[in-house]
């Protein structure tokens, strides 16, 4: 009897026991739904400090800080910084970005020669980027966290808040691939674990400020902070064209049709159109 | 048919000169162009590429009087940034302009360069190719009209 009772007991037990294991690995949630904006949502967008317009970069400034605000690179890092540093100077530049994969973050915004937009729409800020139809960078700004895992990409998972009139921006989730770069010649792929945090608002009527602090600790032995400088255009001559990289890749034919077509042409390794033999 | 198909590798022979003389280029650095000189070749256009992310010239002309004309390619930054840097579009300079181009010569000695200036001589309109020229906001006040 005892012993029937307690065998009862044992498979219910069991079986409370695998119900519940059942349960906990059913989703405990329902899925997290983006809700359609609302008249409000678009009414506080006007909120917003103004940073219509087009947005070209202070070259000029990223050159002086490759020289006057070097990262705080390991040591192993820094011999192979240096070397590149040479190479270019010597007529030889190391080709960082000439396979048109995107820059990523954060060499896009540190050593970009091209212009950007951005645009507010409830819950997001976009950055669109002019040369590279892939650059674009997502900031949602609907109070979400950062997934627990998410896939690394170019340009990273980035959530944003404003503060006052600052927009202020984390990513992580950033592929190791993507580089930590001074020029286009000079960079490091960040190899894991990296963490960029902006701080990016308005100084004065038309120049946008990106405070940038890098946490990367397998090649910086410390955050690296630095601000980068862009100019706004309004004329409409100036709006922001189409530019895809890869299209440098082929030039404009003519088939024996006639049709007229993008003809690949040869890739030299340093990331130079051949010039005439 | 004989006919036709030798027109057809005519036309064929001719789109695979014309593509020897291009290549590729990315985003890269520009120091193997050496921007402690300036050359100048006087020529005519022979092809533009009004493209991304680096526009190029052809030219075919003399860089010292006497010399025979031969191709050279010149590079340049994006449409985007000649647009605002330097007053360009995509049609002001065409195959077949006469024109005059200051440049930095490739370091390597091969027949390019880093176009800073053209001139076109029927014209005297210039263009230059500064990307750091429009480091400033709203730029329509001051560029080139």
């Amino acid at each position: 009897m005892n012993n029937k009772f307690l065998s009862v007991a044992l498979a219910m037990s069991i079986s409370f026991g695998f119900l519940s294991l059942a349960a906990q690995a059913q989703p405990s949630n329902k899925p997290v739904i983006n809700p359609p904006p609302t008249a409000k949502d678009w009414a506080n967008l006007a909120k917003l400090p103004d940073w219509s317009g087009v947005w070209n970069p202070f070259v000029t400034d990223q050159d002086k800080q490759a020289k006057t605000n070097m990262p705080p690179w390991t040591p192993k890092v820094n011999e192979q910084i240096q070397f590149q540093l040479a190479e270019e100077k010597a007529g030889r530049p190391p080709p960082l970005f000439v396979d048109c994969l995107p820059e990523g973050m954060p060499a896009w915004m540190l050593i970009t020669h091209n212009a950007m937009e951005v645009l507010f729409t409830p819950g997001r800020v976009t950055m669109l980027g002019e040369s590279d139809g892939n650059r674009l960078r997502r900031i949602y700004t609907d109070g979400r966290q950062h997934p627990d895992d998410p896939d690394p990409t170019f340009h990273g998972h980035s959530i944003g808040k404003w503060e006052g009139d600052t927009l202020v921006v984390d990513t992580v989730g950033i592929s190791p691939q993507a580089y930590i770069a001074i020029s286009e010649a000079a960079g490091i792929p960040n190899n894991g674990d990296i963490r960029v945090i902006e701080r990016i608002h308005l100084v004065g009527k038309d120049e946008l400020h990106d405070e940038i602090e890098i946490i990367a600790p397998k090649v910086l032995t410390k955050p690296w902070k630095t601000t980068r400088v862009y100019f706004r255009q309004r004329a409409r001559k100036f709006d922001i064209v189409e530019g895809v990289c890869l299209e440098g890749y082929f030039a404009p034919r003519k088939d024996k049709f006639g049709n007229d077509i993008f003809a690949p042409i040869p890739v030299d390794v340093g990331g130079n159109r051949i010039p005439p033999q | 048919m004989i006919l036709k198909f030798k027109k057809i590798l005519s036309i064929a022979t001719f789109a695979v000169g014309a593509m020897s003389i291009t290549s590729v280029m990315a985003h890269h650095s520009t120091t193997m162009f050496d921007k402690d000189k300036v050359s100048t070749i006087t020529g005519v256009v022979k092809e533009v590429q009004w493209t991304n992310p680096h526009v190029a010239i052809f030219i075919e002309g003399t860089i010292k009087d006497g010399d025979a004309p031969t191709l050279w390619l010149m590079e340049m930054t994006s449409p985007g940034n000649l647009t605002r840097g330097g007053g360009w579009s995509r049609n002001v300079v065409k195959v077949g302009d006469k024109a005059v181009v200051d440049f930095s010569p490739l370091r390597n000695g091969n027949k390019g360069g880093a176009l800073k200036k053209i001139t076109l001589v029927d014209t005297g309109k210039f263009y230059t190719a500064d990307i750091r020229a429009q480091e400033r906001a709203n730029l329509e006040e001051t560029v080139q009209k």
